[in-house]
């Protein structure tokens, strides 16, 4: 479970990314986080990772105070929480599987790491996550040379690999085609509902937000103006999260 | 879907064995290798003449660094006739290796031919430089012009194997649309080809120049002129602080010389 | 009434270099009549519009170059012919001839024997020299990569020390190395190590900095710390630049190798130091036939490696 409380985060420069933030996740919730750009969206997915750090407030992960891990606790914390870019960050000049099993480093050894011994459990294991995203027959080919789609679902192999309990994407279909990225976001659902991992998603597509996510978090500068069912979003309700009118940007399947 | 994983991982890209069997020849020849070195301890003399070198370095012998005029004892004279000799040995090499690599490109005269030619070149390259030097010295007596002819021939090994690679990169299409036009081959050659190569040629040999600037300053080891000569007799004579201050000569020169070079090989790049 | 045609539009001059670019002098040597006649010229064509060709540099660059030529030109070859006649020269000339002949034809096979071990010796002071320079040069190059080292002064710091480094050809370090560690291939091990190690670090930084993070943010997120990140996502990204440049290195080493004995720092180098001053060529002719054989084999299979490692 993962409990926001009256979390706000300044940066040094003195933005106010966060203003007060409460709620709370349960395990298993599909969470789309909405809003403009800027609006505090990634701020809240990586405050989860401790990618960045928690000015003021309590954020509770699993049982654990986030502010207060570090070192050893902390990449162990690190390990249960998968994360997937929008720039995808899969390693150049590398195949698909040694990118997923790059997963598994965080508990080797540093020499097993460097030798590439993983163990046969390492490999099923990433072979079996490729396979949950549909691109086992991609395994030993490089994964640079694949498409946007197929390295999104590389990344995604990647984060099952971790067998985590939380998911964070951020913006993980902004830089893909309309087709690609609905095939990406069922990937997303599948693993939510079959796994019963919380799947936490950072979206400026709207349309894809609303259809996917069971729930949505609506952010403007800072707070929450929306936390509730995404059957219950309305045209509106949208105005006020953007603060404007709802633009083609905002929108993936343009004819809808 | 289980057997589809099975597969997958019984034909996963094994290369142990391959990686070993390199790993063990790696370290084999490795350790072949050191059999070379004679280690007989640390000499203290030696750690007394780094000393004495370190501190020359810092100490160099500014009569010499500041010494403008025109005599054996002016590093900025000697400075300069080092990048005299290696610019008129590198524009002599550059010269001469145009019809080397024209006659070695396997665009132009066909692989039996063209292979003659690489193999000359590699012959040439493989001359060590310095015997060169010593030969040229016997024709012309110690002196900056056997630096020159030193540099001018060795260079065209080098030179000639970048041109080649130039002359093999040439576009045909605008020799076909030349054609097209009804052009003869001199032509061809004046319209289609040499614009091409120009560029290119211009910035290979200015590559070489860079490395021919280091070279010259060696030659004088061999009594070419330059540099290199005021060095080593500095260093016969254990005088370090003349030494310190050809050095640094060494080090001013190859310094500009490296940065000009970069900047008019930018130009040239961007056209 | 008649109508006058109308007026030819004033080309504007298209500048490869804009005037303002150009510094106060040069501006001035620009601007000058005779300049701006040979280097513009202005095409009238049969309507009345007229086009200016653009001003290049070329003519400038050429004449600086020329002059530059016919600077070193006069400073040794003119200065030479002035002590030497022209017709003592070319009596000299067939002595080059006569050397390159005697090294091709009087061939002292019966010399090999004398050539194995300082060819050996050679190729092992090339091998060792390589690999000791490489293996220092990753960790340094990672120093002054802009990528890593987030901090601006501290590559850049190295990046100037790696230039100085590079300054000095291989024989430059042997010779001043030679009084420290005495002659012998110890010599010529160590300032072939510092010679590569300046190159390859050069090398390697270009190609770090070009080189995409994005992996090494990934896996340190799944909990790796940066050492483990480091391994698994960004030195897999290098690892065929670093054997490819040590097997081109390698190439080179071999030949400057052959060279090192001459400042006493073992190999052939020490032979073709003798036999040059007895003049006894044909024994040159066989140690450059062998090196020959031996840097022809080294090439190939360096080729062949490094086509593998793409």
């Amino acid at each position: 479970m993962i409990a926001f409380d009256h979390v706000s985060k300044i940066y040094p420069n003195g933005t106010v990314a966060l203003k007060n933030v409460s709620l709370e996740i349960q395990q298993g919730e599909f969470v789309a986080i909405i809003g403009l750009s800027g609006a505090g969206k990634s701020t809240l997915i990586k405050l989860i990772n401790k990618m960045t750090d928690v000015t003021k407030g309590t954020l509770i992960v699993n049982g654990a105070n986030v502010s207060l891990l570090k070192g050893y606790e902390l990449r162990k914390f690190r390990r249960g929480i998968g994360i997937v870019f929008q720039s995808f960050n899969l390693i150049n000049r590398t195949s698909v599987i040694n990118n997923v099993l790059a997963a598994r480093v965080a508990e080797m050894s540093t020499l097993a790491t460097l030798f590439g011994l993983y163990t046969k459990e390492d490999r099923i294991l990433a072979l079996e996550s490729l396979h949950k995203v549909g691109i086992l027959e991609k395994a030993y080919m490089r994964a640079d040379q694949l498409s946007g789609g197929q390295q999104q679902r590389v990344a995604l192999a990647r984060t099952l690999a971790q067998s985590p309990k939380i998911i964070l994407a951020d913006e993980p279909v902004a830089s893909l085609d309309p087709i690609t990225a609905n095939q990406i976001m069922k990937d997303f659902k599948k693993v939510n509902v079959e796994e019963n991992i919380t799947v936490i998603a950072n979206m400026h597509h709207v349309d894809m937000a609303l259809k996917y996510a069971d729930r949505v978090i609506g952010i403007n500068a800072g707070e929450i103006i929306y936390d509730g069912p995404s059957a219950n979003v309305t045209e509106e309700l949208l105005k006020k999260i953007y603060g404007r009118d709802i633009t083609d940007e905002d929108i993936m399947f343009k004819d809808q | 879907m289980h057997p589809d994983i099975l597969k997958a991982y019984q034909s996963r890209p094994n290369h142990t064995i391959r990686n070993l069997i390199l790993a063990v020849v790696f370290i084999v020849v490795i350790g072949w290798s050191f059999e070379t070195i004679v280690y007989s301890g640390i000499n203290p003399n030696g750690v007394i003449i780094a000393k004495n070198i370190l501190n020359a370095m810092v100490h160099p012998n500014l009569d010499w660094l500041l010494n403008f005029n025109r005599s054996g004892t002016s590093i900025p004279w000697l400075m300069i006739e080092t990048i005299a000799i290696a610019f008129l040995g590198t524009l002599l090499g550059a010269i001469l290796a145009i019809p080397m690599a024209f006659l070695s490109a396997r665009n132009i005269t066909g692989k039996v031919v063209s292979g003659g030619g690489n193999t000359l070149i590699s012959i040439i390259r493989t001359f060590p430089y310095f015997i060169l030097g010593l030969m040229f010295v016997r024709v012309t007596g110690p002196g900056p012009l056997a630096g020159v002819l030193t540099i001018g021939i060795s260079s065209i090994g080098m030179i000639s194997k970048l041109y080649v690679e130039i002359i093999e990169d040439i576009d045909k299409g605008i020799l076909l649309a030349l054609d097209a036009t009804g052009a003869t081959t001199f032509q061809k050659i004046r319209y289609g080809i040499i614009p091409q190569l120009t560029a290119s040629f211009v910035s290979a040999a200015i590559y070489r120049f860079d490395i021919n600037v280091r070279n010259a300053t060696v030659l004088g080891l061999v009594g070419a002129g330059g540099i290199g000569f005021t060095l080593i007799a500095a260093l016969a004579v254990y005088r370090w602080n003349d030494a310190a201050a050809a050095l640094w000569g060494i080090v001013v020169v190859v310094l500009l010389t490296e940065a000009i070079s970069n900047a008019i090989r930018s130009k040239l790049v961007s056209g | 009434m008649n109508k006058k045609p109308p007026r030819p539009a004033k080309a504007k001059s298209t500048r490869s270099v804009p005037r303002r670019k150009l510094g106060p002098f040069l501006r001035m040597v620009w601007d000058h009549k005779i300049v701006q006649k040979v280097e513009t010229r202005t095409l009238t064509l049969a309507d009345g519009t007229a086009s200016t060709r653009p001003f290049s540099f070329q003519l400038v660059n050429f004449t600086a170059l020329f002059l530059v030529f016919a600077v070193f030109w006069d400073m040794i070859v003119g200065a030479y012919f002035r002590k030497t006649s022209l017709w003592l020269f070319f009596r000299r000339v067939p002595n080059f001839f006569n050397i390159l002949e005697k090294m091709v034809t009087t061939l002292d096979f019966a010399y090999l024997g004398n050539i194995i071990d300082p060819l050996i010796d050679t190729v092992q002071m090339a091998i060792l020299g390589t690999a000791i320079g490489a293996l220092f040069s990753l960790p340094v190059a990672f120093l002054a990569s802009q990528n890593i080292v987030k901090n601006k002064a501290v590559s850049g710091f190295f990046k100037v020390f790696l230039s100085l480094v590079r300054t000095f050809p291989t024989l430059v370090y042997a010779a001043v190395l030679a009084f420290v560690f005495g002659y012998g291939t110890l010599v010529g091990v160590i300032a072939t190590s510092i010679f590569t190690f300046g190159i390859m670090t050069k090398m390697l930084y270009e190609v770090i900095e070009t080189l995409d993070l994005g992996g090494f943010v990934a896996i340190e997120a799944t909990g790796a710390n940066k050492v483990k990140a480091f391994v698994a996502a960004i030195l897999p990204q290098i690892m065929g630049s670093f054997l490819s440049f040590s097997l081109y290195n390698f190439e080179i080493n071999i030949r400057a190798s052959a060279i090192l004995g001459y400042v006493g720092a073992g190999g052939i180098g020490i032979l073709l130091d003798e036999n040059m001053s007895w003049r006894e060529y044909g024994r040159i002719g066989v140690i450059m036939l062998t090196l020959f054989v031996v840097v022809i084999l080294i090439e190939n299979v360096s080729r062949y490696l490094r086509r593998r490692l793409s």
